[in-house]
């Protein structure tokens, strides 16, 4: 079958080109996880930020 | 960007053999690392590829402990280097990497022919610290303790970029990257001791290790760490 | 990249940034504003003292650091001068004493007003008695945070005399860590000990030379990946943090780094403090003004302090004639 034989074709066919790539691979992209917080539990912040700390986006009540 | 089947099969049989790689660094046995020759057929051709993707790491763990080679290992190892010369429009890395295969099997076997010349690093002439990195990293077989070609003097001349790169792969989760420049981190002089270079080989290894590729850098960097010589 | 007509254009750059940044949060005015709910018990303290605080902070140093006939000075000058009104001149420092005299913030705040010459005696001496209790000197904080209120003391007269601040080797940056393990909140609490201990930029050489050295090193990594996660403010205050060590070390401006925040920018100016819900707060400046201000506020401050440090450098005494001839043209 048609299939059968592309299969085969490409279980055979290591490529120099895989090889290539292989030994020359593009970096990967970053990951990143900065972005959540805990507060320390059972402590009020609200006013205790720091100065000049980044602001907490949110709208105003009312 | 998806990868084709066949690059994924080779990417498999190339972690199966950076395992086997990593055993042996760990003082297993290393007789078996790379697959004994005479299997034909598309499970030979990709045992071979996967050889030449890993390169002349297929061979530290034996010339770390400075145990003769494996007679059937280095005719694997030999064919690899044969069957698959870089084509004359390779990328850089991909030369080097042919160049350190051919070196380790001089070493391993000083009958082998005389490595060819020395590829040129021109590519890395004025590349920024990050770039740097990453192709280090990707010739981190060429990290050896003595090894002097035109790659490690490079490093050598960069060791604060290179710690750079290793923050910064650490930093992006790049485990792969942070494994193969903390290998060179401890080879280079110069390198800040803020880096903390021996926390961060452990913490690499404990949030990539999985991966044997990863494995493999760390545990090499570590035996390089504890004084062994080629 | 350090060739110095590329060295001179980003220069230029910077300074145009910097107006521009200054220029939004003038046209911002009214956000800054404390508004009727200052001395409020429910009061929001991060949404009315804190931006007019750090808006005042900024534009201390930029009045410190930019010569009293550059445009720059006179918009700063003139924030700074409206701040200050708002306060009443420094009247409400006293009533929000009186409401909260534990409270530090009121003191920190003020300070940011007192570097710029703008001060209140009968506030100072009032902070003074409130400062001398063992209360107040044993109030709990992050060392960071402490350090900031030690630094705001001494701005205001309070002296703890035979006491070295021991806050600093208890910071993340004091204890040199190792730089890998940078983080946001550990990005956070490293620029602002920067920030303490130069005084805001204006006294670079007062950071000690192992920070320089471990400063020079490392900032670079931390930038890239900050700036490459899109966390625009704190790759702001780490720019201002590389702008104040190179003020010592007379290193390069890094200026790819600047050109992926400068890219980052909203229409007039003004820098986002994150990419995160970005395009829902960017379907205008006028759909939802409030959260836009709050969520471009501080790292537009950010930037403008950030670039007028970098193009203030190398340190020179204050109000020294700055850059001969390298004034550069709005781009």
């Amino acid at each position: 079958m048609r299939t059968d034989e592309k299969v085969i074709k490409e279980v055979t066919g290591i490529q120099a080109a895989d090889i290539e790539a292989a030994l020359d691979p593009v970096e990967a992209d970053g990951v990143y996880r900065d972005s959540r917080q805990c507060a320390a539990l059972a402590l009020l912040s609200g006013a205790t930020k720091l100065l000049l700390s980044p602001p907490t986006p949110r709208p105003k009540k009312g | 960007m998806e990868q084709s089947g066949t690059s994924t099969r080779l990417q498999a049989a190339v972690q199966d053999l950076a395992s086997g790689v990593v055993s042996a660094l760990r003082g297993g046995d290393h007789a078996h690392v790379v697959p004994p020759a005479g299997t034909d057929g598309e499970a030979g051709d990709l045992a071979l590829a996967a050889v030449r993707v890993l390169g002349a790491d297929a061979l530290l763990p034996g010339l770390l402990s400075r145990t003769p080679p494996d007679p059937a290992e280095l005719a694997v190892f030999r064919k690899a280097v044969e069957a698959y010369p870089p084509r004359a429009d390779a990328a850089p890395t991909v030369r080097w990497s042919h160049w350190a295969m051919a070196r380790t099997l001089r070493r391993a076997d000083p009958s082998s022919a005389e490595p060819p010349d020395e590829p040129d690093t021109a590519w890395l002439d004025d590349a920024t610290w990050q770039f740097v990195t990453h192709q280090l990293a990707v010739l981190a077989p060429l990290a050896l303790p003595g090894e002097d070609c035109a790659v490690s003097r490079l490093a050598a001349g960069r060791p604060v970029d290179v710690a750079r790169g290793f923050v910064r792969a650490v930093r992006r989760r790049d485990w792969r990257q942070a494994a193969g420049a903390g290998r060179w981190l401890t080879l280079l002089p110069g390198v800040p001791d803020s880096v903390g270079l021996e926390a961060g080989l452990d913490f690499v290894e404990l949030m990539g290790g999985q991966d044997p590729l990863v494995a493999l850098q760390v545990q090499a960097a570590r035996r390089m760490r504890t004084g062994a010589r080629v | 990249m350090t060739a110095p007509a590329d060295a001179h254009r980003t220069a230029g750059t910077l300074r145009t940034a910097a107006g521009d940044a200054l220029a939004w949060a003038d046209s911002r005015r009214a956000d800054f504003a404390l508004g009727e709910d200052a001395l409020a018990a429910d009061g929001e303290v991060d949404r009315s003292w804190k931006p007019l605080g750090e808006l005042a902070q900024v534009c201390a140093t930029v009045t410190r650091l930019t010569g009293p006939a550059d445009p720059l000075h006179a918009r700063a000058r003139g924030l700074l001068d409206f701040a200050w009104q708002e306060t009443r001149e420094g009247e409400l420092f006293l009533r929000l004493q009186r409401l909260e005299p534990f409270a530090t913030y009121p003191l920190e705040v003020y300070a940011a007003l007192a570097s710029a010459g703008l001060r209140h005696p009968a506030f100072e001496q009032a902070a003074a008695v409130v400062a001398r209790t063992r209360g107040w000197r044993l109030t709990e904080q992050d060392p960071t945070r402490r350090l900031g209120v030690l630094r705001a003391e001494e701005r205001c007269g309070i002296h703890r005399f035979g006491q070295a601040p021991p806050e600093l080797p208890q910071t993340w940056l004091g204890g040199l860590p190792e730089p890998w393990t940078f983080g946001r909140d550990a990005g956070y609490a490293l620029t602002h000990v920067v920030f303490h201990l130069s005084d805001w930029g204006r006294d670079a050489s007062a950071l000690p030379p192992d920070l320089v050295a471990y400063l020079g090193d490392w900032l670079p990594p931390w930038l890239d990946t900050c700036l490459e996660a899109g966390l625009w403010d704190l790759g702001g205050e780490l720019l201002a943090v590389a702008a104040i060590v190179a003020r010592t070390t007379g290193e390069d401006i890094p200026g790819s780094d600047w050109g992926r925040l400068l890219e980052a920018r909203g229409p007039s100016g003004e820098v986002p403090l994150d990419d995160r819900d970005l395009d829902d707060i960017a379907a205008g400046p006028g759909s939802d003004g409030d959260r836009y201000f709050l969520h471009h506020y501080h790292s537009t401050l950010m930037a403008a302090f950030a670039a007028v440090l970098a193009g203030a450098r190398p340190a020179e005494r204050p109000g020294a004639g700055r850059r001969p001839g390298g004034q550069g043209a709005p781009a």
